[in-house]
């Protein structure tokens, strides 16, 4: 690969999280934009792993893979049109990979702007696009260790 | 021969994460009736990915040997 590659692969931010996110990490990224005071909102949201119950069974995790080159292209796109489209100060997204259970986080968007409006738009953006646009494949586990493919509805 | 990368439920389709194709000619359609031939993808819903880009499966271009090839089912973050 050519050293361009590598220079566009190192700008861009760290998404991928092995495991569940923790709510602690959650805090510590609110904690993080103390020190802006140009931010007056701040809007979050967060995925959550549901326990669906599908024929019966009971669905216990998801396991995350991801194809990532593309995925941090991907994000990157996003995420620049993201600050193009609305006035933002910051925007941070991430997803796990590997296992998550039934009542952990999986995906945690977190955007900043001066004022509220554009902020809930924006994650909402943000979301949508982040789940039909961002090559992350969710392999659902049953408790029967039977398992299907994740479809996004 | 083209190294292919298989995600989510196509590396379980092609038993394997990655491969190397050989092809009767180094175009596009050719690497599609090749996928074709081996996985029946024309029966998946998956896309094909270049260097990271998804190009439609009716397209035409050459490949080059170290060309990023991805076959990708349905995107299912969050």
């Amino acid at each position: 690969m050519t050293s361009i590659y590598y220079k566009k692969i190192n700008e861009m931010k760290k998404v991928f999280i092995e495991g569940a996110i923790q709510p602690g990490f959650v805090a510590e990224a609110i904690a993080k934009h103390q020190s802006k005071k140009n931010i007056g909102a701040h809007n979050i949201f967060l995925g959550q792993i549901r326990a669906d119950e599908v024929d019966g069974k009971q669905m216990n995790a998801i396991t995350y893979s991801a194809y990532e080159e593309m995925a941090a292209e991907k994000l990157h796109e996003i995420r620049e049109d993201a600050f193009a489209k609305f006035n933002l100060t910051c925007m941070h997204i991430y997803h796990s990979l590997g296992k998550v259970k039934a009542g952990e986080l999986c995906f945690f968007v977190f955007v900043s702007s001066k004022r509220r409006k554009q902020v809930y738009q924006a994650t909402e953006y943000l979301v949508n696009r982040v789940k039909s646009e961002v090559p992350i494949f969710g392999k659902e586990i049953f408790a029967s260790k039977e398992f299907q493919w994740k479809v996004n509805v | 021969m083209l190294r292919i990368k298989y995600f989510g439920v196509m590396a379980e389709v092609a038993r394997c994460d990655e491969e190397k194709l050989a092809l009767k000619d180094k175009s596009f359609s050719s690497l599609i009736s090749a996928l074709h031939e081996k996985y029946a993808i024309y029966n998946l819903p998956v896309q094909v990915a270049v260097n990271r880009k998804i190009r439609k499966q009716n397209e035409n271009f050459n490949l080059e040997e170290n060309d990023e090839i991805a076959v990708l089912p349905p995107f299912s973050g969050g």
